[in-house]
């Protein structure tokens, strides 16, 4: 089986900013999002399961010139081979044209039997790229996974759904999302690090999968991009628990939230 | 088990620079780092002494992200009721080449490591080496975690608290009695403000050391360095002090007080909080240095106890990038030879026929020196006094101008505790 | 004309939709239309005519059972152009925020998903959404002749409603049923949780050491009055159903007071809560970022505040 799992990297969340109510990205560096690692963790376990199969990484490099770095670690969690598609069209593109981007990237991979993405992306969490993609390639998709088994050349899902819990079946090939609930990432050890620089990685530009800079061109326009303003009080209470806790009391309900 | 040529445990600038000089020569060397990156958790106070290390790897220091190049000095003695600054701009400081930069970790760990990939070195973050494994008295390689990994040879730049190197017994548990800690802010401020607060032209920079008032009478001072668009702040403490005085000041206080002080918080206005961190330095001097190699292994930077607090300044970093220059070549040399165990001598040998240990030895009395807590009160004070009197002007008829430097001095320096100490200052 | 088409698995939240966009389409010189889809078509679409819809676009075929989102994007797109629509508003529940992807990509359109606020700027609809990791909020406009929006649940406030109002429209639809088929439903466990109408919300977070210590938390929310929240990793390890999830992936809470014990505050879960009236932060950590969050701060172990706060409450 062939499991090609789309990652993203994005700048380290923690990293970023804020000034002025911009986001400062200047120097922050880029990580593989935390989602994603749950999408290649779920990969690795399902190769594990079924066996003889191979785990693909796929990305898009979104303005990450260190991508080759940032990729190792989806190598030393253990994927057998990564693809990136860098061009700066790519950068400014919006999901529409990264999703056909990565539909011409797996057909020209040869296709897959499944392909894994994050419920969302870690730092844009749009949500848009599984299902754009499953479109793309006219196949079936399920969300939200959180339990995910391979066997008779079928697929089967456990997503959460409002107050049920709903277990899917679907054949294959076929695209699923993960969420967070789904694993715990394996943390890389020393020896996969190593070996990871040796595993082999491809590098295409647009060109390379058949597509030009206005196949991609951004259809949206980002009219601003700003932290919100919170106001808030920021009082400190201090004093010992039960102290605190009185004041508390009193302040709320001088505040009209607590009946006195 | 996996065997490559050299290990080097530890991302800092010891570590770093062994790696540089080992993969520009073809050597199959990993580097392994615990922090998410080279320079994640480094901590320094600001400024690189260029000088000493600009022959080794001159290619690095011309493309380097430097900060500023320090060409204006100030010290402040800082008392409770006034300040003395002394500004020194020279224009030898102020021309290239530079002797000296301010730099950010961060900035220039992260980018030395990406020279290293570059040269074909492997630099591995986020693994933390647990042991170096020994075999009959040998260094043979390190466990990280699950996993061993042989080497020829191990670079051992793990920082000043040495855990790895002092498991191993290559080296003594290091008293925290010999130890100060730096912590440190580093504080946003627009360029023009620095420039013009400091008085420097655009893209210079400035080194700012008080002492005093700073640390209450401990041994230790405070340090201002500029960068590009922040500032580097912070106390130095001596341990000693810190833990044996009796009113326990915490050193966030100390730190917030220092910040406040009205001759001081001018300086600090209007920036913004980027980054708090803080970290051990070591004291002990050229007493503190351990034996530098041994079977397999050689020790650098702070680890080999490689810093020298010279009250008006704390070097580490050049000495961590010379022993990481000296660890590499005295490898590389030993393995051209066709005889790894050469590589200790010669490592050893290296470093102490340069200034690198004979800067240490020179200055191996100011340890001693600056126990002395009358230097962080009395002395601070005094000159503050002479001042204070020097341009006081009231009502009642002024004494001459000698009368009034000559009343303070007397007052202050003539006496047998003070003459004492100064003839002390010889030694430094 | 062109048309604005609204659509939610779930009526309540299709409700609000369509009263929106009446306002969107008077001020855009558009008409609005919804689609009521499924078993329940007929019913929902008389609600949603009442509450602002002009035509109800009703969709009954068998294949539809179940709303699997590729037939319900498959009928929202034939629905979307024999109605005309410029403008495809849906909720952004699960359901809808996977529709949204599908659904855009057979329409051509750019998509905006998740978003929090829809306002009318010039000739145009504009969303915004939370952007890295909720730092900072998105304002876009979509250029495409079709343009999709997911509008997050109780994004818009309904008004008055007219009984009656709105023409039902059957669509010619041909669909094929799902290639996803629905094996089974399971209840979760522990009882259903509506944290969209909680009043007080107290959210507990990793400063919880063990899920036995929940009785703490529940006996405070006894005291209060309050619902249970949590953070992102009290779900994942199944501590709490994910129903009580706070923030960027969960309930974006409205509450008039919400209480944090144990919560450090990262972006993705402050998101949840912003729009709450009074925020009340309990962490151990004095330079936890909550604190800045929070209008009451207090510095402390929440196995000494928790118990104590419990206890004066029920005193009070
Ligand atoms: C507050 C302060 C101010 C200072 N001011 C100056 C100054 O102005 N000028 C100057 O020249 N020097 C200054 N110094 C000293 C200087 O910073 C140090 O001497 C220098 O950083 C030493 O470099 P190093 O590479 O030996 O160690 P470090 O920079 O400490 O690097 C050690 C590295 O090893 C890593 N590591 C540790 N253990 C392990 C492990 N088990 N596995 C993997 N990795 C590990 C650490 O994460 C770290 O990256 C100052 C120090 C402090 C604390
Ligand atoms: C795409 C994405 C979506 C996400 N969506 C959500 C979401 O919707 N909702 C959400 O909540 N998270 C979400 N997260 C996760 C989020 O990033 C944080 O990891 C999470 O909110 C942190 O939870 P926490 O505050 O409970 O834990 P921590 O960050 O670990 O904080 C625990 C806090 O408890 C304090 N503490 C510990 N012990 C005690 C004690 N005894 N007394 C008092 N205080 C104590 C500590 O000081 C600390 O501040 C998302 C993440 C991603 C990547
Ligand atoms: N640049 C990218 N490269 C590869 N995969 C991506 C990229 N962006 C998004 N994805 C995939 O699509 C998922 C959802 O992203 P989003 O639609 O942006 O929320 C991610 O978790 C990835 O699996």
């Amino acid at each position: 089986m062939k499991i090609i799992v789309p990652v993203k990297t994005n700048p380290d969340l923690q990293m970023i900013r804020i000034k002025n109510r911009e986001p400062i990205l200047e120097a922050v560096p880029y990580k593989v999002g935390d989602l994603d690692k749950n999408s290649v963790e779920a990969a690795l376990q399902l190769q594990a399961a079924v066996g003889d199969t191979q785990v693909v990484a796929l990305t898009i490099a979104e303005g990450n010139r260190k991508i080759k770095d940032t990729m190792k670690e989806v190598l030393a969690m253990g994927a057998d081979e990564a693809y990136i598609l860098s061009d700066d069209a790519l950068t400014a593109a919006d999901q529409a044209g990264k999703a056909l981007a990565l539909a011409k990237a797996i057909e020209k991979i040869g296709g897959a039997d499944l392909i894994v993405f994050a419920e969302g992306s870690t730092d844009n969490y749009s949500g848009q790229m599984g299902p754009r993609v499953a479109e793309l390639l006219a196949l079936p998709e399920i969300g939200y996974a959180k339990k995910l088994t391979v066997a008779d050349g079928k697929l089967t899902a456990e997503r959460g759904m409002g107050d049920l819990i709903e277990v899917l079946e679907s054949s294959l090939p076929a695209v699923v999302t993960v969420t967070s609930e789904i694993n715990e990432p394996r943390i890389p050890t020393l020896m996969n690090i190593m070996k990871a620089g040796k595993k082999p990685t491809t590098e295409w530009t647009l060109g390379d999968v058949g597509l030009d800079a206005a196949a991609v061109a951004p259809q949206k326009a980002v009219l601003s991009n700003l932290a919100e303003e919170q106001q808030r009080k920021n009082v400190m209470i201090e004093g010992s628990a039960e102290e605190q806790c009185a004041a508390l009391i009193d302040a709320l309900i001088k505040d009209g939230v607590l009946e006195a | 088990m996996e065997k490559v040529d050299c290990i080097v445990v530890g991302g800092g600038l010891a570590g770093l620079s062994a790696a540089y000089g080992l993969a520009s020569e073809g050597l199959e060397v990993i580097l392994i780092e615990r922090g998410d990156y080279a320079g994640a958790k480094n901590v320094t106070g600001g400024r690189l002494y260029v000088s000493p290390i600009r022959d080794m790897y001159p290619e690095l220091w011309e493309a380097a992200p430097f900060e500023r190049p320090v060409t204006r000095e100030f010290i402040t003695l800082l008392n409770s009721g006034n300040a003395t600054t002394i500004e020194f701009a020279s224009d030898k400081f102020a021309a290239q080449p530079y002797q000296s930069y301010t730099v950010l970790r961060a900035t220039l760990d992260l980018w030395l490591s990406e020279q290293v990939m570059e040269k074909g070195g492997m630099v591995i973050t986020n693994q933390r080496v647990d042991e170096l494994l020994m075999e009959d008295g040998k260094v043979i390689g390190i466990r990280a975690g699950e996993d061993e990994i042989g080497a020829d040879m191990t670079i051992v730049a793990e920082g000043v608290l040495g855990l790895v190197s002092t498991k191993a017994g290559l080296r003594q548990k290091p008293s925290w009695k010999d130890h100060a800690v730096g912590f440190k802010e580093t504080i946003e401020l627009p360029q023009e403000v620095i420039e013009s607060r400091w008085h420097l032209s655009p893209g210079q920079g400035a080194a700012h050391l008080f002492m005093g008032e700073v640390t209450k009478g401990m041994l230790g001072g405070g340090f201002l360095y500029t960068n590009k668009s922040s500032i580097s702040f912070g106390i130095v403490l001596g341990m000693k002090d810190a833990k044996e005085r009796a009113d326990k000041i915490d050193v966030y206080t100390l730190l917030d007080d220092f910040k406040a002080h009205p001759h001081v918080a001018p300086l600090v206005a209007g920036g913004e909080l980027l980054e708090y961190s803080a970290h051990v330095i070591s004291e002990a001097g050229y007493a503190g240095i351990p034996q530098l190699y041994g079977d397999g292994y050689l020790l650098a930077g702070d680890t080999a106890g490689l810093a020298l607090n010279q009250l008006y300044t704390v070097r580490g970093m050049d000495f961590a990038v010379a022993s990481g220059y000296y660890a590499a070549k005295a490898t590389l040399e030993a393995k051209q030879q066709g005889d790894l165990s050469a590589a200790g001598p010669m490592y050893e040998k290296m470093m102490r026929d340069t200034w690198v240990i004979k800067d240490l030895e020179t200055a191996q009395h100011i340890p001693h020196f600056i126990e002395n807590p009358r230097i962080f009160t009395h002395y601070p004070q005094s000159v503050g006094r002479i001042f204070e009197r020097l341009f006081t002007l009231t009502s009642d008829p002024t004494e001459g101008i000698y009368h009034k430097v000559m009343g303070s001095v007397k007052q202050d320096f003539v006496n047998a505790k003070t003459v004492k100490e100064l003839m002390g200052v010889r030694k430094i | 004309m062109a048309d604005i088409l609204v659509y939610s698995d779930l009526l309540t939240n299709a409700k609000e939709l369509a009263y929106a966009g009446k306002g969107f389409a008077a001020a855009l010189g558009m008409g609005i239309s919804a689609a009521a889809l499924g078993p329940n078509a007929d019913a929902d679409a008389a609600e949603l005519g009442a509450y602002g819809a002009d035509r109800v676009f009703v969709g009954k075929d068998p294949a539809l059972e179940g709303l699997q989102t590729d037939v319900v994007a498959e009928a929202l797109a034939q629905i979307a152009k024999e109605a005309g629509a410029e403008y495809v508003i849906i909720g952004s529940t699960r359901r809808g925020k996977e529709l949204a992807g599908r659904l855009a990509q057979k329409l051509g359109a750019a998509a905006v998903t998740d978003a929090g606020s829809v306002v009318v700027e010039g000739s145009d609809l504009v969303a915004s959404h939370f952007s890295y990791g909720g730092a900072t909020v998105a304002k876009e406009k979509v250029n495409t002749p079709i343009k999709v929006f997911a509008v997050m649940p109780k994004t818009f406030e309904v008004g008055d409603v007219v009984a009656g109002a709105g023409t039902v429209v059957t669509p010619s639809l041909s669909l094929t049923p799902s290639a996803v088929k629905l094996v089974e439903t399971k209840p979760k466990e522990g009882a259903a949780v509506n944290l969209d109408a909680a009043d007080r919300l107290v959210c507990i977070g990793r400063g919880l050491a063990k899920k036995e210590d929940l009785p703490m938390v529940e006996s405070l929310c006894a005291a209060l009055g309050a619902e249970m929240g949590c953070t992102k990793s009290l779900c994942d390890w199944e501590w709490l159903s994910e129903n009580r999830l706070v923030g960027l992936s969960g309930t974006k809470a409205k509450p008039t007071l919400y209480l944090s014990c144990g919560i450090s505050g990262q972006v993705q879960h402050t998101v949840g809560i912003g729009t709450s009236k009074i925020i009340v932060a309990i962490n151990k950590d004095d330079k936890a970022p909550i604190f800045a969050f929070a209008d009451y701060g207090l510095v402390g172990d929440i196995y000494a505040v928790v118990p104590a706060l419990t206890e004066a409450l029920k005193k009070k």
